[in-house]
This record gives structure tokens, sequence and C-alpha cells, in this order.
């Protein structure tokens, strides 16, 4: 006989609790932080062409580039590696929050 | 000497000198690091992520799209950055705790199936030879522009270069030294990047940031705007191509197979790192070249019709180079590192395409008493025989080096990421579920030539180059419903995910 309660689960949108649900939490923030300025981005220079903040968008410049350019072909580049140190920086520290704990359980 | 006879003086003098350092690097280790060679920190293991990467699409094909199509081509620059974002914080540590790491292994042992590992191995093939198409072009162009030949003569000796270069490794057993490439790769990329900049009169300490004032001439004298956001295509186009391209990369065979080198996950996660910085440091500078090489043109006098711009926008690179005047053995160590990286991509995937048709093809399927001889020799004669294919294909190239890229990673993100993905995040994901997931991406990918004629307005969806923003997601709602209709996985696959792949500390 199965037991439905018991049986092994693995769901990316119902996590267990501890270290799984931390992990998976980060992963929202990271990807969330990753969604918007990349894809979010596109979707407002796309929207405000032909409009004041679009011409701001596209005059504003930064290193000589428009702000649109610069944005995209430098800082998303640069914001990937910061997303990249962020998610390893906690999840360095989350296994070492859980592995304490577990340790503890032990003795 | 002229500029030709340095160029081929330069590549030799590279090409050879990796030979001799990996002998003297194989003498010095003997065998006892194993298979995967001397373990070499988090920086090491992240240049050696992003020599793994470097191709002709990076070095030549990347510098040529956005010559071409100005902002619309950094979807390019951010689908190949972006994508480690995805494989780093969905799939890396989890695909080292699981322990498979070529892609038909990886779904033989997840879904329990044969056919499902066929499939996944056949992907893994046509990925491999649409990726080598790509460098072959970039290879036939390097040495048309060396040798003053024809295209399709350049292909065919580069293909035999290529071909001999791999049997003379192989011969001699010459171990990889991916942080040595990676060295020759940037500096024969950036260094004449700088000498152009300086040349040109523009900040050249730090020329991937120091192009802008020379796209403010070229807006100003000659009325150039390189810049214009998705003035060749539009806002669906950009994002579609991004998105492909990201999904790609995280799914791409020889990209997640680097992980087996990492001793440890930790250590794994933070290669991820170093590896993306590194590449970003290319991904940098090409744009630069775009715009000094559509400067140098302006300047120049030199007016493209649309068609004879592009069917010269993979070269740029090294055209940019000679219009700049440099000097003859800085124009070869341009040429030299870019076909290095298309040297060692091709090698690289030749020999993983050949080892799946020996492995997952030959001695899975066909014959499950052949011997290791027998099977080294089916290994050895796919080589030659997805060689001759890539170039038939490559004599007559159906797009840029970054667009049939581009189709390879849309064929990866429409096939083996949603696998991975629901594989590792999904206990109920199944192996009926998975087979017709690869069967849609399959659909989903070529949807363009297939279905163009028939229902131009789904095909509008599912660009060739770009199909997966409508495609995985598509592909991923296929597998959750044939999942569901059908019986779950065995109980134990689901224990393992649970408790080894995401139970590891708890």
């Amino acid at each position: 006989m199965s037991h439905p309660d018991k049986r092994h689960q693995v769901n990316l949108f119902r996590p267990k609790k501890g270290q799984m649900r931390d992990e998976v939490l980060i992963i929202f923030a990271i990807l969330f932080g990753w969604g918007v300025c990349t894809f979010g981005f596109q979707v407002l220079v796309a929207l405000c062409q032909g409009t004041g903040a679009g011409s701001l968008l596209t005059r504003l410049t930064l290193f000589n580039l428009p702000l649109h350019f610069w944005f995209t072909g430098q800082f998303l580049p640069l914001w990937f590696i910061v997303l990249c140190i962020a998610f390893n920086l906690y999840i360095d520290r989350i296994t070492e929050y859980h592995s304490r704990r577990r340790d503890r359980s032990y003795e | 000497m002229n500029d030709s006879s340095w160029s081929i003086f330069v590549v030799l003098c590279v090409l050879v000198s990796f030979i001799i350092v990996g002998l003297r690097q194989k003498s010095r280790e003997s065998l006892e690091y194993g298979f995967g060679g001397r373990y070499t920190g988090r920086i090491g293991g992240g240049a050696a992520i992003a020599s793994n990467w470097m191709s002709a699409a990076s070095l030549m094909g990347l510098a040529g799209i956005i010559y071409l199509q100005g902002y619309q081509g950094l979807a390019y620059v951010i689908g190949w950055t972006g994508g480690y974002v995805l494989l780093l914080v969905l799939l890396a540590s989890q695909i080292r705790r699981f322990g498979k790491f070529t892609a038909p292994d990886f779904v033989g042992e997840r879904y329990g199936s044969a056919a499902a590992r066929l499939i996944a191995a056949v992907i893994s093939i046509a990925i491999a030879i649409i990726y080598c198409v790509a460098q072959f072009k970039g290879i036939g162009l390097i040495f048309s522009f060396m040798f003053g030949i024809d295209y399709e003569q350049g292909v065919m000796f580069g293909a035999l270069a290529v071909v001999s270069y791999l049997v003379i490794s192989g011969m001699l057993g010459v171990p990889r030294n991916q942080q040595l490439l990676y060295l020759v790769i940037s500096v024969s990329f950036i260094v004449p990047l700088m000498w152009l900049a300086r040349r040109l009169g523009y900040f050249w300490l730090l020329p991937q940031f120091g192009y802008g004032r020379a796209i403010t001439d070229l807006s100003r004298e000659f009325s150039i705007d390189f810049t214009a956001p998705f003035a060749s295509g539009s806002l669906f186009g950009w994002c579609a191509l991004c998105f492909t391209l990201m999904v790609g990369t995280a799914g791409l065979p020889h990209v997640l197979s680097r992980f087996y080198t990492v001793p440890n996950i930790r250590d794994a996660r933070w290669s991820v790192v170093w590896g993306l910085f590194f590449i970003a440091l290319i991904y940098w500078s090409a744009p630069a070249f775009a715009v000094f090489g559509r400067l140098l043109e302006a300047q120049q006098g030199v007016m493209l019709p649309p068609a004879a711009a592009r069917s010269m926008a993979d070269i740029i690179v090294l055209k940019t180079a000679v219009l700049a005047g440099l000097p003859g053995w800085l124009v070869g160590v341009l040429a030299a590192g870019a076909l290095s990286a298309a040297f060692f991509t091709v090698a690289g995937l030749l020999m993983t395409g050949a080892a799946s048709i020996s492995h997952d093809i030959y001695y899975s399927m066909v014959n499950r008493q052949a011997s290791e001889s027998a099977r080294m020799q089916v290994a050895k004669g796919s080589t030659l025989v997805l060689a001759a294919v890539v170039l038939l294909l490559a004599l007559n190239p159906p797009g840029l080096i970054a667009e049939i890229t581009a189709v390879a990673f849309a064929l990866a993100g429409n096939t083996i990421f949603p696998l991975f993905l629901l594989g590792i995040w999904w206990d109920r994901a199944n192996r009926q579920g998975a087979i017709a997931g690869m069967l849609t991406g399959i659909v989903c990918t070529f949807a363009e030539p297939l279905l163009g004629g028939a229902l131009p307005q789904v095909a509008a969806f599912f660009p060739i180059t770009s199909s997966a923003l409508c495609g995985a997601p598509l592909v991923i709602c296929v597998m959750i419903a044939v999942s569901l209709g059908t019986q779950a996985p065995p109980e134990e696959m689901r224990r393992f995910l649970e408790q080894e792949v995401h139970g590891h500390l708890d």
C-alpha cells in the first residue's frame, strides 16, 4: 500500500521546510532581478519610444554611450555577475546555517 | 613578410605551442589526476568554463551581428551572458549532486527510458553538428582571409586542418590546457582592440568602455545611428532571441558537462561566477570592434550595400584590423585567437558527438556485447563522418555565424533545458512527458521552415533563431500535462531526488 502523505515530493513551487525553502526563495529573488532588468528594461525602452521619457533614455549619456545602449551592452553583463555573486554568498550562508543546525540536532 | 604570411606564421606558432605545452603538462602530471586533469581552483575553473564557451561565434559572429544590426545585436551579448544566471541558480548544484553530466546520461537515468535517452542523444548530436557548422564557417573565412583563396576552398582546407590537428593531438595524447587557451583567446582579442582604439585616438586602456566617443562620431559626422533601439527588428524579436540564447546556454550539453571537473559544489558555483566574468570581458569588447569597423568604413568612404555588408560581417573583426592598418603580426594574433577558439570548440564537439554515437546509440541500442576497442573504432569513424557532414553543410552556410549558432541554442533551449529543469525540480515528471516534450521541442525549433508555408501565423511565434520564448514554455506545459496523465515515475527516483539532490543537508 502506498501512503500518499508520506511519498517523496520535489516541487519548485512547494519547497520543503528548511534549506530547500531558503534556496527557492533566493532563486526567485535572483530570477526576478534577472528578468526585470533584462526584459523589463527592453519593454520600458519600447514603450517610451517617441515620448519624452524615451528621448531621455536614448539621449542621456554614460561613458559617452546613450543610456539604453550603456545599460544593455555594458551594465547588464555586470549585473549578471553581481546576481551570481549575491546568489553564491547567500547559498554559502544558508548552507553553513543549516549544517550547523543539522549538526546540533545530532548532539 | 607580408600580412598574410605573418598571419599564417602566428597561427601555426599558436597551434603548435598548444601541443608542446600540452605534452609538457602531460609528462609533468602523469595520469594521477585522472580524466578531469589537474584541479586549478575557482579562477582556473572559471577560465576553463570561459575557454570551453568561446568559439567563432563569440570572437567573430558577435561583432559581425552587432556591426550589421546595432542595438538589436546586443540581444546576443545579453543572451549569452544571462544564461549563466539561469544555469547557476536553477541547475548547477543540483546537476552536480545528481551525478550525470551528459544530456543522454541524465535523461536515461532520470526518466528511466532507453527511448528518451536515444532521442536526447540524437538531439545532442544535432546540436553538435549545427554548432560545428558555424565554427567551420568561421574557420573557412579565416583560411580564405589568410591564404587569399575562395571561401569553399578555405572551408575544405580548414576542415582538413581541424581533423589533422585532432588526429595528431589524439595520437600524442595531448591534454587540453583550458587556462592557457583562455589566456591566448582573451589576449589575442583584447590587445589588438587596444591597439585599434589607440590608433583611432580613443581611450585605449579600457577600449571596452572607451568606444562611446566613436559612436558619437559616427552619428555626428556620418549620420549613422548605431544605437537606435529595435531599428533592425522588433521588441518581440529582441526578447525572443535573448530568451532563447539564455535557456539554450543553460541547456547546452557541453556547458553542463563542465561541472564534472570541479571537486565540490561550492567551488563549482564560484567557478561559474569567474567564468561569467571572463566571458563578459570578451563580450564587452565585441561591440567595440563592430563600432570601429563601421567608423573606419565611413571614414574611408566604403559604403557597402546590405547584401555585401552581410556577406563580410562575420569577418569584420579582421577587416577592421586591416582597415586600421594594424601591423601584420597583430592581425595574425587576432586570427590565431579566433582560429584557436573555433578549432578547440570543433574538436570538443566532434569528439563528444562521436562518443555519443558510440556509447548512446551503438553500444546501448545496437550491440550490447561490443568490446571496448570496437566502440573506440565506432567513435573514431563517427568523428570523421560527423566532420564530413559538417563540411558539406558549411560549404553553403545558411546564415551568419551567430545566427547558425543561435539555432543550436534554440534546439537546446526547447528540448534539453525543459528536461533538466523539470527533471530536477519536479519529481512527477516521467518518461512519457520527457519524450513528448522533446518531440514538441524539435517541432517548435524547426516550426518556421516546417510550418512557415502552411501556417505562417503560427510560425511567426517560432522564428528559427529565437523559437524558445514560446517553445520552451510550451514544451514545459506539454511535459506537465503528459506526465500528469500517465503513470508516476518510480518511487526510488523520487526518493533520490528528494533526499540526494535536494535534501543534502536537512
